[in-house]
This record gives structure tokens, sequence and C-alpha cells, in this order.
């Protein structure tokens, strides 16, 4: 490796990249983007259900117990209505995504005792949020369960009966529960990801495409100089962006960060190495630009936001693709930066983690540059 | 002039078809996401790896705890004697939820005391915590209700029966299993298609542009509709073929049900389609590199997919966003998919969102027309 | 509407500008029938433009060029019926073959199938791709792309062609055969419009129009430019060194001009029959060596250089 020409492919790069204006903005506005979309876009706090009631009784009593679905954050009451038909239609039209449908002898059959049976039809469509309604629907009912027996068995002289056992839950790390503490340092991988590979295999696409890459070759200039001359720019954007995702993660969507900036950048470096270099390997087996850029997407973007556990939860899925996840880079870097965020994890914890991503940094090396060869030859 | 049109068509056929690898981009990797995604998006949350520490170990305590072993939603992986345990397991995340009876638990609920039941969750992961949460408190709110009624039971028989309570009867519909899939492959089908035209599309003018046969076109007698129809149709058509490819994936292999009729689906997929086209056209107006229509394309896709109701329900966005919702076409396609899929509805629950994406489309496609022209300036 | 006697190219105070930049200022110009006329100029000097704007490509900012009697800026879709147009990038379908490219053309200019074989056959033999019209477009060696492209270019046998440095990257002998068939096409009647920066390839038209800057300098047959701006008699003088015999000649009064043209310099001076043995003792005498000094014949390029030069001495001052 001569420095020197090193330096040269370095500067040129960045001139180009300086004179884009437009791609230049891209990796500011990229990430951005990203941030403000998935931070606000994806949120599993799930809130304001659509709800219908239909009250077939009416009652004082049926009004007080509905009432708790109004009280609650989780349901947003849209309409009461007298019809079965006008439920069914609501549920057809995914106007609403439950509906409560209170029997005729409510009351009565309350005060005469037993069990009482209310109908909860529900939209299970979409059946993550089908499964939290009825969880919140539960809850709701067993709090008012809880209260008219009180209120009966104090009426029939027994009045010491408290609630036998509570649930006293501690939630760590994310406390609130809150979707964007999840998603927000999730998407710092993401845009990497993006960025990394994105980029580059386009600009090197382009590159092939315009024939100046024909004209590098010819120089003195090895292929591995080449390559690591031609990432170092995106290397540095990338770190850059980096920096920016974990600013806003943390000023503006309030993430909390417990862990160790050395950690951090550590992984960070390491997982940047790994995009770039596929990328680069991406850029140099397409034959076009467009090749690169459906390449790139297919194998860097989709599996970093599928297969990485970035939302959907690795162990959930069936074994084959749990499997399949190991050869996934994201899917170690997704684990250390949640870890690094929230946990606070420290380093002998992630070192299997780091040790994978170095891997996979050398391997892909290797094959970018093999690969580079090949098709000089 | 349908010679003209004739002879564009012909051309965009042939090289869109010429060799094996860009015939394989167009129906390769729609057909492999599917796959993957198939089985990799879904957010239900099953075998929870659960950690538990019963200071207890009595008969009652034993039978709590068989309860979350004999849920399918709980995988108790650990039985500890140990509290620091539950730190170092969860620290590591090999366990999501550790549940703590402390000692002296049987003796509390015979008093008539509330006992407590600790649950500790890792909340890094916010929607696995969310829904590990609301099956613990499902599991304990039963076992306080059995517990009572027993005990009620064995002292006053009389009172027991008379106790009053609801029961909600859970009626889900259209997706009785709450099988994720069922869920996720229709939404699926509505990505693929709005990345692939809207890509398509935009790089196919681009690309001309780029190379410096647009140039030529530009010069020849051929009216300014009909390049624009020439550029489209094709990638219309990929689009449906696209559509119908993915939708056997779904109805074949992941044995979604089709539920509706198979012409409102169509409708819903040419009015999409055309959507797309408009906005892949557009972008092709607005950039001169196949660089920039890649990243532009980006910078729509990815809110167009976020905000569309794809994998989070549209009512638990920002109030803002929502609104912005009405204006992206896959919310309603998805509606659509979604409707005629697993809700069997036809067009007389699905015309306003038809209308809606007749009305989008007819604007993009005007707009995108009306700002191309036959001149470089 | 369209007279057979009128010229099919008429150009009047035609600008574009570009923000600030003016890049074609007021040019005025008329091509005959039959005619080749030739863009001459360094790069940037406004060449594609003009050839744009007539195509309807670009739309001028002021004035008015009429193509086949029709005004490009108004009624560009009845030009473009009667034009065919080449620009210096190489503009078919490369992963299209050969006949597909020229199918595709044709479907464009609506050439009538009755004539379309007959058309293809004239573009295959034209362009000696005769037996090859299935190969790649892509795989064929540049003089041959750029002959099919004249061939796609002309398929509808416009009256009118621009030619926008059609042979750059194309080699001699290839170049040679390209400029055969243009003079062919302009016996038979098609005007041309042609930009180039190949000196010789300036020969080969009837007209010629230097323009620098964005505007005309000189127009003219190249015999009549060549006499035109020289004012005096060009001298060839092959010496060492170079540089001292310049500043020398530079200094020497009664002469107009001098440059380095090669190994050589090339001196303007009133007359050369008194002057060349005046300059040869004068740089003997300062210790020049001089192999050959003799009249010679001013090339295209000399004009060029001459013209421009004095063009940018006149901006200047």
């Amino acid at each position: 490796m001569r420095w020197h020409r090193l330096a040269a492919i370095v500067r040129k790069e960045i001139l180009q990249i300086r004179r884009d204006l437009p791609s230049l903005l891209i990796t500011v506005a990229m990430p951005l983007l990203l941030m403000l979309g998935f931070g606000y876009g994806v949120s599993f706090d799930i809130r304001h259900i659509p709800v219908y009631v239909y009250d077939r009784e009416s009652s004082q009593q049926s009004q007080d117990f509905l009432k708790r679905f109004q009280a609650s954050e989780y349901f947003n009451v849209m309409k009461t209505v007298d019809n079965y038909q006008a439920v069914i239609q609501a549920l057809d039209a995914g106007a609403c995504r439950l509906a409560i449908v209170i029997p005729v002898n409510f009351s009565e059959q309350l005060k005469t005792g037993g069990p009482v049976s209310v109908q909860a039809l529900i939209d299970a469509t979409d059946n993550n949020t089908a499964n939290v309604s009825i969880s919140y629907s539960e809850a709701v009912v067993q709090t008012y369960n809880q209260q008219i027996q009180l209120e009966w068995l104090q009426r029939h002289g027994q009045a010491r009966l408290q609630p036998p056992l509570k649930v006293d839950a501690r939630t760590w790390f994310n406390e609130d529960l809150e979707s964007t503490a999840n998603i927000v340092p999730g998407v710092v991988a993401i845009i990497m990801a993006v960025i990394g590979s994105f980029l580059t295999s386009l600009t090197i696409a382009r590159e092939w495409e315009r024939g100046t890459m024909e004209q590098l070759v010819s120089t003195p200039v090895t292929p591995l100089e080449l390559m690591v001359g031609k990432l170092v720019p995106y290397f540095v954007i990338g770190l850059l962006d980096t920096a920016l995702c974990a600013g806003m993660a943390i000023w503006w969507f309030e993430v909390p960060f417990r862990g160790q900036w050395s950690v951090f950048f550590l992984s960070c470096t390491l997982f940047l190495i790994v995009v770039l270099s596929l990328g680069y390997f991406v850029s140099v087996v397409a034959k076009s630009q467009l090749a690169a850029s459906q390449a790139a997407l297919i194998a860097t973007f989709l599996p970093a936001f599928l297969l990485s556990g970035f939302i959907y939860p690795i162990d959930q899925m069936p074994a084959v693709i749990q499997v399949t996840t190991h050869l996934i880079p994201a899917r170690y870097f997704m684990t250390i930066i949640r870890d690094v965020f929230l946990k606070g994890t420290s380093l002998p914890l992630l070192l299997d983690d780091l040790l994978a991503l170095a891997l996979f940094a050398v391997l892909l090396t290797i094959l970018a540059t093999r690969a580079f060869q090949k098709k000089l030859s | 002039m349908l010679g003209r049109l004739r002879g564009m068509l012909i051309k965009e056929f042939i090289q869109v078809f010429r060799d094996k690898r860009s015939r394989f981009l167009l129906f390769g990797p729609p057909v492999i996401q599917m796959l993957v995604f198939g089985y990799a998006a879904t957010l239900e949350i099953r075998h929870i790896p659960t950690a538990v520490l019963d200071f207890d170990n009595s008969q009652v305590s034993r039978d709590l705890l068989s309860r979350f072993t004999a849920s399918p939603y709980f995988d108790v992986r650990a039985r500890l004697n140990d509290r620091r345990q539950i730190g170092e397991l969860i620290d590591r995340g090999d366990v999501t939820v550790a549940l703590q009876i402390h000692a002296g638990f049987a003796q509390d609920l015979r008093k008539g005391r509330t006992a407590r039941l600790q649950v500790i969750v890792d909340s890094s992961v916010s929607n696995t915590a969310l829904i590990a949460v609301g099956y613990v408190n499902q599991i304990a709110g039963r076992f306080s209700q059995d517990y009572q009624r027993e005990r009620l039971f064995s002292t006053s028989p009389l009172v027991q029966s008379q106790l009053p309570s609801i029961v909600l009867d859970r009626r889900p519909w259209f997706n009785t299993d709450f099988d994720s899939q069922w869920f996720f492959v229709p939404g699926v089908i509505g990505n693929l298609i709005l990345v692939m035209v809207v890509s398509l599309t935009a790089f196919a003018v681009v690309r001309e542009r780029e190379i410096g046969t647009l140039e030529q076109i530009m010069v020849t007698p051929i009216g300014r509709l009909e390049f624009i129809l020439g550029k489209t149709v094709p990638f219309f058509l990929i689009g449906l073929l696209d559509t119908t490819l993915i939708s056997l994936v779904g109805t074949l292999w992941f044995g979604v049900p089709l539920r509706g009729s198979i012409g409102v689906l169509a409708i819903g997929a040419i009015l999409f389609i055309l959507c797309m086209l408009g906005i892949g056209l557009f972008i092709s107006t607005i950039s001169m590199t196949q660089q920039q229509a890649m990243v532009s394309g980006f910078f729509f896709n990815m809110p167009a997919i976020t905000f569309s109701g794809f994998a989070t329900p549209i009512s638990s966005m920002p109030e803002f966003m929502q609104w912005l919702t009405y204006l992206n076409p896959l919310r309603y396609f998805l509606d659509v998919l979604r409707g005629v899929y697993l809700k069997g509805v036809g067009l007389d629950v699905l015309w306003p969102q038809m209308t809606a994406m007749g009305v989008l489309g007819l604007v993009m496609l005007t707009i995108s027309v009306a700002r191309f022209h036959k001149s470089l300036d | 509407m369209t007279d057979n006697d009128a010229p099919p190219v008429i150009v009047r105070d035609l600008v574009k500008r570009f923000g600030d930049f003016v890049a074609v200022d007021r040019i005025n110009l008329e091509a005959r029938r039959g005619e080749i006329v030739g863009f001459l100029g360094p790069n940037g000097a406004g060449k594609s433009t003009t050839i744009r704007m007539l195509c309807g490509l670009l739309r001028p900012t002021a004035g008015q060029a009429l193509v086949a009697g029709y005004d490009v800026a108004r009624e560009p879709e009845r030009v473009r019926q009667r034009i065919g147009y080449m620009s210096q990038k190489f503009s078919l379908y490369n992963d299209l073959r050969v006949i597909e490219n020229i199918r595709f053309f044709a479907s464009l200019y609506e050439v009538p199938d009755s004539v379309l074989k007959e058309r293809v056959s004239w573009i295959l033999d034209m362009a000696g791709l005769s037996g090859r019209k299935s190969t790649l477009t892509g795989t064929l060696p540049s003089g041959w792309k750029q002959r099919l492209a004249l061939g796609c270019a002309v398929l509808h046998r416009p009256p009118i062609l621009f030619l926008d440095e059609p042979t750059s990257g194309v080699d001699p002998i290839s170049r040679r055969q390209f400029w055969e068939l243009i003079h062919t096409m302009a016996a038979e009647g098609v005007t041309v419009l042609v930009t180039t920066h190949y000196m010789d390839e300036a020969e080969y038209c009837n007209r010629l129009v230097l323009i620098f800057q964005g505007r005309i300098v000189a127009s003219g047959s190249p015999t009549e430019l060549k006499q035109r701006a020289m004012t005096g008699e060009l001298v060839l003088v092959e010496c060492a060194p170079l540089g001292l015999a310049l500043d020398l000649l530079r200094q020497t009064p009664d002469v107009a001009d001098a440059a380095v043209f090669g190994n050589a310099l090339h001196v303007v001076v009133p007359e050369a029959r008194t002057m060349i043995p005046r300059l040869r003792t004068h740089l003997s005498q300062h210790g020049v060596i001089v192999a050959r000094m003799e009249p010679i014949r001013p090339s295209l390029e000399d004009v060029f250089v001459s013209l421009t030069a004095a063009q940018g001495a006149g901006g200047k001052a």
C-alpha cells in the first residue's frame, strides 16, 4: 500500500463528492428522513384503537362499563351504533378494529349474579394490533370486575376481600415501554447500511459505466489501494451520519444512552467497514447502475430491515430463517447498538457480536478485492 | 401515431427481456422478497424466553408457575435460586422475562392479603415487552379469579355462585388464528409493486437521458404522449404480471385465503400501478442521473411504506402524520388488498379507496406528463 | 408556406442565454439547398448549442430560426419531420441489434413499410453492415456505429441534416468514408450543417462559419477564409532553439504574428520574398540554427488561430 497513491484517490473522491451537491445533501437528508420517518412512523405503542360500541341495553350500568373504554388512552370510542349491521359494516370497512356489544339484559344478569358475557368483535386482520387490543380490553374488564365484585361482597357482608394477586412488573432498560427507545437506535443501523452500500455501490457502478474506472485501473494503483481510497470518504461520511443520528436519538427522541462511547464507535467502525465493502463488492459484480442499486437494496437494506431484529423479533421466525440471520452482519450490529444505548452493556458481553462483525469485515474486503481482480482479467 | 407507439413498445420490450439477467431482475427479487417477508415479517410473540425464581415453592406458587409453563406464549428456560442470576440472564439477552415469587406467597394468599408476583422484563425490545406484560397480566388475572372463586366456594358456596362478573367473549374476525402471515403477505404485495414500478419507471427514462438516446428520440417527430405511453405501458404490464406472480405465491405457498373477488383486486392493482407510474415519471423528470433517480425513489418509497399501515396501525401515529397518510396511495391499496384477501369485501365497501387512488393517480400522471418536455432546458 | 427557392435554414439574431452566460450571441446564417455548412470553433464556443436550437432541443432566448420554412420555437414538431440529427454522443441503443435499432427509428419517423426494406438494405450497405444485422449494436467498432447512426438519422430522407461532431472518436479511414457519404447526400440536395473541430474535415465543407465566444467571427468558403484572414504571407521556420527564435521573431518589426506549430514556427509577414533573407540573418546573428525557411500556403488551422487570436485581442481591448 503506497500512501501517496492512496491519498490521491481519496482526494479525487472527496473532490467529486464535494462537487456533487445533490449527493452531499442526500448524505444529510437521508438520515434525517429515515430517523424522523421511522421514529414517528414505526410505533408499537398501540393507542387510540378505533372502537365501535353497540349497547343493546343502554342502562346506567352498561354506560358505566363502556365509559371505562372511553377513559382508556388505548381506545378511541368512535361511535355508538344501534344495530349489528352497522357493526359489521364498520369492521368490513376498517372504520373500527374492535366492537363491543353489550347484551340486552346486561345489568339484570349482573344483579342476579354469575358471569355475563360481553362480545368483543375484533378485526384480527392485523394480528398484532388485535392481540394488543384483546390484552387491553381484558385489563379493562378485570378492573371493572374487581370493582363490582368488591361492591357486591360488601353488600353481602364479606368486606375484607382483596384482590389476591397483584402483578408487580418492572421493565428494565426502557422503563416506559416506549417504542421510540427501541426503534430509534435500530434506525442508526439501518441508516449506516443504506449510506454504506447504496451510495458506494452507485458511485462505483457509475465509474464503471462511464469508463473512468478503466483509466484508474491502468495506473499502478493496486486493487486494495483503489478500494480503500474510494471508500475512505464514504467512511467519514458514514461516521458523521452516525454521529448525527446518535445526536438526534439522544436529543430529539430522548433515548437514553447508557453505554460507553468507545464501544459505540468501535462497533460503528466495524459495521461501516462491512457495509462499505459489501457495497463495493456489489458494484464490482453488477453490470449497470440499475443492477447495482437493486442488488445493494436486496443485499443490505432488506436484510438489515427484515432479518436483523430491527422490527421483527428473530426468535419468532422459522428455524431456517433464524439460522440465516447469522449471516446478516446487521443482526450483530443491531444487538450491539441496542445494548449500548439501552442496557449500557460493556465490552466483554458484546465481544461475540463484535468478533462476528470483524470477521465479516475481513471476509468482505478479501471478497471484494478478489472480485475486482477477476473482473479485470 | 400507432406506428410510432408500436415501435416504442417493441423496443422497450426487447430491451427489458433481452438478457437473462434483466429478466431475472424483473421477477426474481419480488418473489424472493415475498418469501423472506412472508417468513420473517411477524410480530407475533410466542415462546418468550422466561426464567422463574420461586422462593415460596408451595402448592399455590407451583400452580401459578405451571400456568406459564403451559402457555404457548412463555418458554420457561431456567429455574433459578439466586436473585442475582436474573440480572445476568437478562443482560446477556438469554431471557426476556423473569418471574419471581417471594417467600410466604401462599401464606399471604391464605390470609387474604394481596400476594405479589414480581415480573422483570427486558424492555429494550419494547413491542415484545409490551405484549409479554400483557400476557403476564392475563394469566395472573385468570389465576386471581380462580383463586378467589375457590376460596369463596369453600367458605360460602352460595355467595360464590352469585358473584357478578363480566366475561369477555372474544370473537376474532377475518384472521381467526391470528396468523401474521395472513396479515403481512397481502401488505408485501403492495410494497413490492410500489418499489418495482416506481424504480423501473424512473430508471427507464433517466437511463436514456444519461446515455444520450433520449436526445436522439427527442429530435424525432414522436409525440410526448407516445413517448410516455411507450415508456410506461411495459412497466404497467410488468407491474400487473408481478402482482399476479406474488399473489400466487401468497395464496399457493403461504395459504393466505383470497376471499373476495379477483376482479376487485385487479381494479385496485391497476389504479395503484397507475399512481406508481405517475410517481416514477415524476422522479424521472426531476433527475438527471440514475443515481439521483435512485435516491429520489428511496425518498419516496421509505415514507410511503412506513406511513401506510403496512406494519403498524396508522391510528397509533402522530396525528399530523395520520393526515398525511391520506395522500399515500399505498394506504388505500393496503386497505384494498387486506379487504379483498381477508375480509372478502367488494366495491360496495372499497369504493372510497378506489376513488382516492383514481384521483391521486390522475393528479400524479397529469403533473408528470405536464412536466415532461421534449426539450433539454 | 414552404417556398422551394427559400433557403432551408435561416437564422436571424439567434440568442441563447443560460443564466448570465451568453452561449450564442446574435447569430445570423443562411444555408442553401445541397450546401454543407461547417461550424468551426473551440469547445464551448456555442456550436452545439446553435445546432440544438435548430433541432428544437433548446428554446432560443431571442431571435428566430426557420428550418425547412418552420419556426423552430413555434413549430418544433413540423421541423422534426424534416430533419435528421446525429450528436457527438453515440445515441443508438447498444443493447438492441442493428436491425432492431433501424426498425425502431423507422417507426418513430413513420417510414412506410413499402420503402422500409429498401431503406434497411441501403443503410446496411452504406454502413458496411450487410450480413451483420443481428449483431448487438454495442459490440460494433465505433466507425460502424457512427455510420449506422447516420443511417438511422436519415431513414426518412430529411432534406436537412444536423451533425454535431459526428466523427469524434472515429479512425481516419472511417472518417473519410463518412464524409464521402455526406457529400453524396449533399449532391442529392440535402442541406448539411455540421460542427467539428477537425481542421481537415472543415476542408470538406462548402462554407465555413467560425464561431468564437458565441459569435460568428468569420464565414466563407475554406479558400475565401484563408485569403481573407491572412493579411500577409505565411513563412514556415524550422530552427533550434524554438523558444529563443519565437521571442526574437516577435520582437522583429514587420512580423505580424509568430506561433508554434508542431516542431516549427509559422510567421506572418507582409511579403515573404523580401523578408526571408532578413529573418534568416537576424536569427543566425543571435545563435539560432535555421534548418528551413520557406513560404507556405496557410492551412485552415492558421486561419482559425489568427482569427480567434484577433478576436480575443479585440475582446480585451
